[in-house]
């Protein structure tokens, strides 16, 4: 079969998405906007104490209330998520204990959500206090056990390289700090919800939920409730953002489904913004204490990190966010750096809080933090730039692929020169000089950088362990594409990507592509989105379903054209025989003979053109790297940070649309710096919430986000298409180069940033009341 | 025991996308549900209804105004414009069109409300400047953009219009 011989016309291209014209005009269907006749809504009373025996919950007055059809307690759900690895049970709706404030303990099913909230109120909840497990002190101590049948420490490895120890001590220098990341989650602008409902038609069961992967939950959803997979259609409609959070399996989903079920009539929840801030997952929320060996040039030899992971009250499913985040925070610890030694300790906890699971970059950002933070330690002990102590660090060019100490092995990328590209665009060179003047007049200039490497399309990732994707391709008789993914899109553009590696490869026009997704009756088995997987692992099934497709397009023209296939070639929607442009065949007649004038067909093909295809990567992980840098000016009257100048140089392999990336990074960015300035979910000393709306919890808006600068490199992968991930590595490489940024502009008051985030309030007490944060 | 008795509905009328609307309402409806369940217009999203995020903006008499912090009884007699009201026909406004050529939008969920916000924005002032348009728009949050296609769409679409009135 004849390859490309033609450039691209739409890989690489900025093709405007073809998702945009729906949604731009409120087109596009979320999950609140299914809407049946006769359907019902769920209001969940959910627990007000952080750890309490239920001792009472009298629903009499709810299920009394007119418009209220249906009043669910734990008895009349029995569902239970059993976790086998850790033994823990949780009830969908709570049993006899509640574990964390937000837990959902009644469900009411009425005729609309004004009602049910109503009832909601009726429900007395009598709760015999226990004391909450609310510190990695209380829960490491178990001065008490969440779960009483078993210790608060779930989780725990180690990992030490042969020859650690020597290393570490035979170092000239040692500095140590302790790194922490307060909770964070997700927030998508869509909040979480879930519609069921037996399709009065086939009598099966349809769920729609605002989801990452159809058919990952599909299968979780079957597995807890012992229902036939062919008896359950999946949709997941147009999704508002997801971050992470959507990839988790989540309890409400199975009350619903059983009220739905139980009921006979189409049941739908949509959570509130309160309930989110709640009962979404939370992220982050770790401590790492951590040692670093070092010579007088600041080489770095050994590091030591001994982490606390607070998972929350259960391990939700999907993975244990504790794990996830100290796995990855941990398993790149050396970052880009070519450090020989590690030891590390991991000890992962439940306490009576919110459960943690995935939020964009999982452990990346975390890990990235630590990774930035030791080599600013080192700089600030030796009295040496930080930029120096980078570079006699980092790996380069020449030693890939390259073995971290933590065992992951890197391929090619442009770690030292992606560094070296930011300094230049920032003007690092003029950078100290400016820093300098501006401290004689009083202004506190600082600048940071994160060199990041983001582990992108991991075999195992929040969209489940399945290692492939898979793509189908039909040419209608027309000769126009639909095309169906696994994948699971929530705003990045996989309908335009993908069309566009389709349309290359079949010298189609991107228009004449529809990619659907969603909706498990047309995708096919797929893992969904996750992990930075979709463009590696999604495009590569794209671009085998439509090579597979190209060939059979070969076929049928070779045989019409009575020519070899190895000579057919592909040009502006036509397949013609090598170097004669007029002896040949356009794609829509040679898909109106595949279905509707067979006997032209070769006698051993059959008739129409489907394709199901399916890739598994070769490598189980690629990884994208890159260099953020960013100049800011530290207000020490106010407590507030400016962000002078901001350059992402990005390497993500081969760029499908460039404009989709920087989309991407543009997004990170921002939830970056809401990450280091504004986002915290707090708890008081009783395990409330005290964050549960976002008036409390602060999302960066328009004034706080500035221009950034963004430069692409690209070292292609090994995979299909040279594709890597990258919807994660901004928001990896955001908080550790502003945490940078304010530690080198608060140098003179001998601060060093060791907690995210970073609050004015920090800031005044840093500088003004001299609470020294001193490494 | 609280006594929760069932609230009369009254009938209000609303001029929606220039149509004359009435409408049966309990008076504690928030104006975007009866937007999206009673009349149909769901691209009226609603994100928090805690009046800070912006997703449900619509234009009542020309202001940007946030229908959940709204009771439909309190819009009656209104002008009130969702996104459905400001696309035309088939098509695209200028301002949407700016929105897909900058990349402006990626889950399209705050998306009417700050098409909805930007044209209030350029309907007062047709050629504003970025810091105008920053902070016409802080209080919209959109939480995949980052913001700055938002503002290029934004100045894009003034240009375009401006543009278009020096030709006539």
């Amino acid at each position: 079969m004849s390859r490309l011989l033609t450039k691209p016309r739409f890989t690489g291209a900025r093709v405007t998405r073809m998702e945009d014209d729906r949604l731009l005009k409120g087109q596009g269907r979320y999950l609140d906007d299914i809407t049946v006749p006769g359907m019902l809504e769920i209001a969940f009373v959910r627990s007000n104490r952080s750890a309490a025996k239920l001792v009472e919950v009298d629903v009499e007055a709810a299920r009394n209330l007119p418009g209220v059809i249906a009043v669910l307690t734990a008895e009349d759900c029995p569902y239970v998520l059993h976790d086998e690895k850790y033994q823990v049970d949780q009830s969908v709706l709570a049993k006899d204990e509640v574990r964390f404030v937000g837990e959902p303990i009644v469900a009411i099913v009425a005729e609309n959500r004004y009602i049910a909230e109503d009832a909601t109120e009726l429900v007395r909840v009598q709760y015999d206090a226990l004391p909450p497990v609310l510190t990695a002190k209380d829960a490491l101590g178990d001065t008490r056990r969440v779960h009483s049948q078993r210790p608060n420490v779930f989780e725990h490895w180690e990992q030490v390289t042969d020859g650690f120890e020597d290393a570490f001590n035979a170092a000239p220098h040692r500095a140590q700090a302790t790194f922490v990341t307060h909770r964070q989650t997700g927030v998508p602008m869509e909040t979480r919800g879930c519609a069921a409902m037996v399709d009065p038609a086939s009598g099966r069961l349809t769920v729609y939920v605002s989801h990452q992967s159809v058919h990952q939950f599909r299968t979780d959803l079957i597995k807890v409730m012992n229902l036939d997979e062919h008896q359950v259609r999946v949709v997941v409609p147009e999704v508002g953002g997801a971050f992470g959070i959507k990839a988790m399996f989540y309890t409400e989903y199975i009350v619903v489904t059983h009220a739905a079920k139980t009921l006979g009539r189409p049941v739908k929840w949509i959570g509130d913004r309160t309930e989110s801030l709640l009962a979404d997952c939370h992220a982050r929320d770790n401590i790492h204490e951590v040692e670093v060996a070092f010579d007088d040039d600041g080489v770095i030899c050994a590091v030591r990190d001994n982490v606390i992971g607070d998972t929350g009250a259960y391990p939700i499913l999907g993975f244990p966010g504790a794990v996830g985040e100290a796995g990855w925070a941990t398993g790149h610890l050396t970052g880009p750096y070519k450090i020989p030694h590690v030891s590390i300790t991991v000890d992962c906890v439940f306490s009576n809080k919110t459960p943690v699971g995935a939020y964009r970059g999982v452990g990346g950002p975390v890990g990235a933090q630590v990774q930035e933070g030791y080599i600013d330690l080192v700089a600030r002990k030796l009295g040496k730039d930080p930029i120096e102590v980078r570079r006699v660090n980092l790996i380069q060019k020449d030693q890939f692929p390259f073995v971290s100490a933590t065992g992951n092995t890197y391929d090619p990328g442009s770690y030292a020169e992606s560094m070296e590209e930011a300094l230049r665009l920032i003007g690092y060179d003029t950078f100290r000089d400016e820093q300098v003047e501006a401290r004689k007049q009083g202004r506190y200039l600082g600048i940071g950088v994160c060199v990041f490497v983001e582990p992108s399309a991991g075999v195992s990732s929040e969209a489940g362990s399945i290692p492939y994707e898979a793509v189908t391709l039909r040419l209608e008789p027309s000769g126009k594409i639909t095309a169906s993914t696994g994948l699971g899109p929530s705003g990045q553009g996989h309908e335009t990507t993908l069309a566009q590696l389709i349309a290359d490869e079949l010298s189609v026009d991107v228009g004449d592509i529809v990619v659907l997704h969603g909706d498990t009756d047309s995708a096919p088995f797929g893992g969904g989105t996750g992990g930075s997987r979709s463009a590696t692992i999604g495009g590569g099934a794209a671009l085998k379903a439509a090579r597979e497709m190209r060939g059979k397009l070969a076929k049928i023209a070779a045989h019409l054209l009575e020519a070899s296939e190895e000579d057919i070639e592909f040009q502006d929607g036509q397949a013609h025989v090598a170097g004669v442009p007029s002896r040949g065949h356009s794609i829509a007649q040679l898909a109106r003979i595949a279905y509707t004038d067979v006997s032209k067909l070769p006698d051993d093909m059959q008739p129409g053109l489907e394709v199901v295809s399916r890739y598994r990567p070769p490598m189980s992980v690629t990884y994208s790297n890159g260099t953020h840098a960013v100049k800011v000016e530290v207000d020490v009257q106010t407590g507030l940070v400016k962000i002078l100048d901001y350059v992402a140089v990005n390497d993500c392999g081969v760029l499908i649309n460039p404009m989709i990336v920087e989309g991407q990074i543009h997004g990170g960015v921002a939830q970056g710096i809401g990450s280091t300035f504004l986002e915290e979910l707090r708890y008081d000393d009783a395990g409330q919430l005290t964050t549960t709306s976002l008036a409390e919890y602060l999302l960066p808006a328009m004034t706080d986000v500035p221009r950034m600068r963004i430069e692409h490199l690209v070292t292609p992968s090994g995979n299909d298409g040279g594709f890597k991930g990258m919807g994660e590595g901004s928001l990896i490489a955001g908080p550790p180069s502003l945490c940078s940024a304010v530690s080198n502009a608060l140098e003179p008051f001998g601060v060093f940033v060791t907690e995210i985030p970073i609050l004015p309030q920090h800031i005044i007490a840093w500088t003004k009341d001299k609470v020294a944060v001193e490494a | 025991m609280n006594e929760l008795t069932t609230v009369e509905k009254v009938t209000i009328t609303l001029r929606v996308n220039g149509e004359e609307r009435a409408v049966s309402v309990e008076p504690r409806w928030l104006l975007s549900d009866v937007l999206r369940h009673e009349l149909g217009l769901v691209g009226t999203h609603v994100s928090c209804e805690q009046g800070v995020c912006g997703s449900c903006t619509v234009l009542m008499d020309g202001q940007p105004t946030r229908s959940c912090l709204q009771f439909a009884i309190q819009a009656a007699g209104s002008d009130i414009v969702t996104i459905e009201g400001v696309t035309h026909g088939e098509g695209l406004t200028p301002l949407q069109r700016a929105f897909a050529e900058h990349h402006a939008l990626q889950c399209g969920f705050c998306t009417p409300g700050m098409v909805l916000t930007a044209q209030a924005l350029l309907d007062k002032d047709p050629n504003p400047d970025e810091e105008s348009i920053r902070e016409a728009l802080s209080g919209n949050i959109c939480r995949c953009t980052g913001y700055q296609s938002i503002v290029d769409a934004v100045m894009a679409a003034a240009r375009t219009t401006q543009s278009r009135v020096e030709e006539d």
